[in-house]
């Protein structure tokens, strides 16, 4: 499998701790789809865009902004990072991507995820109770909708499907469907179960997190009659590349603990990252992708002899990174780590082949 | 032997009342090895604590104490450079109890320098209880096995106790975002506590 990488992100509309100012919605939409095409114009694989339904993301209609990023971009697979399928229509959901698929020629991929949020639920009137049935249950019916048109189908959930047309069709042959797996063993064994491509979460911690996660994940497909040698999987991680370790640091590190403060809480506050725990979680051993060129291609390298992992995407602007700040990333990322990565570990495989 | 590291006083510098004043902090490590995860877990408890008052760290590694320590049935039985390791622990501002899970509990060696302590030496005193184990499965024996020890101490023992598996470490520097935030809560709580208690003198310029 090519190996192949990209950036995603969450069009964040928080008060920039450095200087004080918020960038307006309409700045961010506009930056998003900026992003999507200087990641194009890099060489970069994938463009996705999280799925959050809160005043301090731009990002609550993913496929509008992808259908945006679509006409701006020639080459780049368009991906949503995640889809919170457990409270969305898998119909909508199809004939979205769909949709997209047929503006960008082919370019459009789905990650369907359970979110690490849960304010869509009540906005669309799903009961969280209901959290692990509903998306097994709109799971099955997006894969059903993908595999054959008219659809007869039938769930508990919702009423039932008798001979529906569900158009347009995908522009090729197919939509690619990942499933975006955070590291529970149940997930990563119904995603293997059902032979589908895991998309991996990986916010903090040792960069082997996921070890057990992979093992169960293919293991599991085994089972199910799949060759784990043809899944994809992918690591989506927060990083960002500097010109040199000690600066990417320095511009990454105000933005991302800030992202941290208003988005992990303990005791339902919000808690300050220090520096040196962010140092830390920098280290070779841990899993942040952030560093000069050379720290990220080498770890990516670690990553793809941990788990084979054939896919990275790095989210590089957590906390609101400034846009100017963002698209040099961006550049280096596409320019000097992505050729390196690839040919690496397109030797590597060629050994092992 | 003990590493009575009366290092030069760190931490954020003292203001109000106590100024001068530095927290004695003495870790009691439970674990054989020279480098290991339980005093990487310890260096992530400074690195928290540093931010909060000045303070003087001392150790004592109880598998380092020798035969005058695994030797001694009674406290009379101890060598004098155990005796003040003993009392270097009795006279802690803060005692930081650090162990390994060994089969299901803290090491016999870890228990037995608690054996040696004076019945009354750690009333009321604050003490902080660190444990590592190699899965999350052990997380409990701080609960189970570590704090029912310092209640029979009648010690005040900090709430929130801090736990952390091999997989959270790389080596010995600990990786998991989400225990350094129970370190920073453990910490906050009590935070007032320990200004109030910190009693050394603070020998930094």
């Amino acid at each position: 499998m090519a190996f192949e990488i990209g950036i995603m992100t969450f069009g964040e509309i928080t008060e920039d701790p450095v200087t004080g100012t918020r960038p307006s919605p309409r700045q961010r939409a506009r930056e998003v789809i900026e992003l999507a095409e200087v990641a194009d114009q890099a060489g970069l694989d994938v463009f996705g865009v999280g799925e959050h339904h809160r005043g301090d993301f731009v990002g609550s209609a993913p496929t509008i902004l992808l259908a945006a990023a679509a006409e701006k971009t020639e080459r780049i697979r368009l991906t949503s990072s995640v889809t919170v399928l457990s409270s969305e229509d898998p119909v909508r959901v199809w004939e979205q991507f769909a949709t997209i698929d047929l503006l960008s020629r082919g370019r459009a991929e789905i990650i369907a995820g359970r979110g690490s949020y849960t304010e869509s639920f009540p906005l669309f009137g799903y009961a969280l109770n209901d959290y692990a049935e509903l998306f097994r249950e709109k799971l099955d019916l997006l894969l059903a909708i993908r595999k054959q048109n008219p659809l007869t189908w039938r769930g508990r959930l919702r009423p039932e499907l008798v001979a529906a047309d569900i158009s347009p069709r995908a522009d090729g042959d197919t939509i690619p469907i990942w499933v975006g797996v955070g590291g529970s063993p149940s997930s990563a064994i119904s995603t293997g179960r059902l032979g589908l491509p895991m998309a991996l979460a990986q916010l903090l911690g040792p960069l082997t997190l996921h070890e057990e996660t992979v093992r169960l994940y293919r293991a599991s497909a085994v089972r199910a009659g799949h060759d784990p040698d043809t899944l994809p999987i992918s690591i989506n991680a927060h990083g960002y590349v500097g010109r040199t370790s000690q600066e990417a640091r320095d511009v990454m590190y105000p933005y991302f603990a800030k992202g941290m403060k208003d988005n992990n809480h303990q005791r339902g506050q919000g808690m300050l990252l220090p520096r040196r725990v962010f140092e830390a979680e920098a280290s070779a051993g841990a899993g942040l992708l952030v560093g000069s060129p050379q720290e990220v291609i080498d770890k990516l390298l670690a990553y793809h002899e941990v788990f084979g992992i054939s896919r990275a995407i790095i989210q590089m602007g957590f906390g609101g990174m400034p846009q100017k700040e963002h698209l040099a990333a961006i550049e280096r990322l596409g320019i000097e780590v992505a050729p390196v990565v690839r040919r690496e570990i397109a030797s590597r495989e060629r050994k092992t082949a | 032997m003990t590493t009575a590291t009366a290092d030069a006083t760190v931490g954020a510098p003292a203001a109000g009342p106590g100024a001068g004043a530095a927290l004695r902090v003495v870790v009691v490590n439970g674990s054989p090895s020279e480098q290991s995860e339980t005093m990487g877990l310890v260096d992530a408890v400074f690195g928290t604590l540093e931010g909060i008052l000045p303070f003087e760290r001392s150790q004592v590694d109880v598998y380092r104490l020798g035969p005058g320590f695994t030797g001694a049935v009674e406290r009379d039985d101890v060598t004098p450079d155990v005796e003040a390791a003993l009392r270097m622990a009795e006279q802690a501002d803060l005692l930081i109890a650090a162990t390994p899970v060994f089969r299901g509990s803290y090491p016999g060696m870890f228990k037995h320098f608690f054996d040696l302590i004076d019945q009354y030496a750690l009333a009321n005193k604050l003490v902080l209880l660190v444990a590592t184990g190699g899965s999350d499965h052990h997380a409990l024996a701080l609960e189970h096995a570590l704090r029912p020890l310092f209640g029979f101490f009648q010690a005040m023992t900090v709430p929130v106790a801090i736990f952390a598996s091999g997989g959270d470490f790389d080596g010995t520097l600990l990786l998991n975002p989400r225990v350094y935030g129970r370190i920073e809560m453990s910490l906050r709580d009590v935070a007032d506590l320990l200004r109030m208690r910190a009693t050394g003198v603070n020998r930094s310029p």
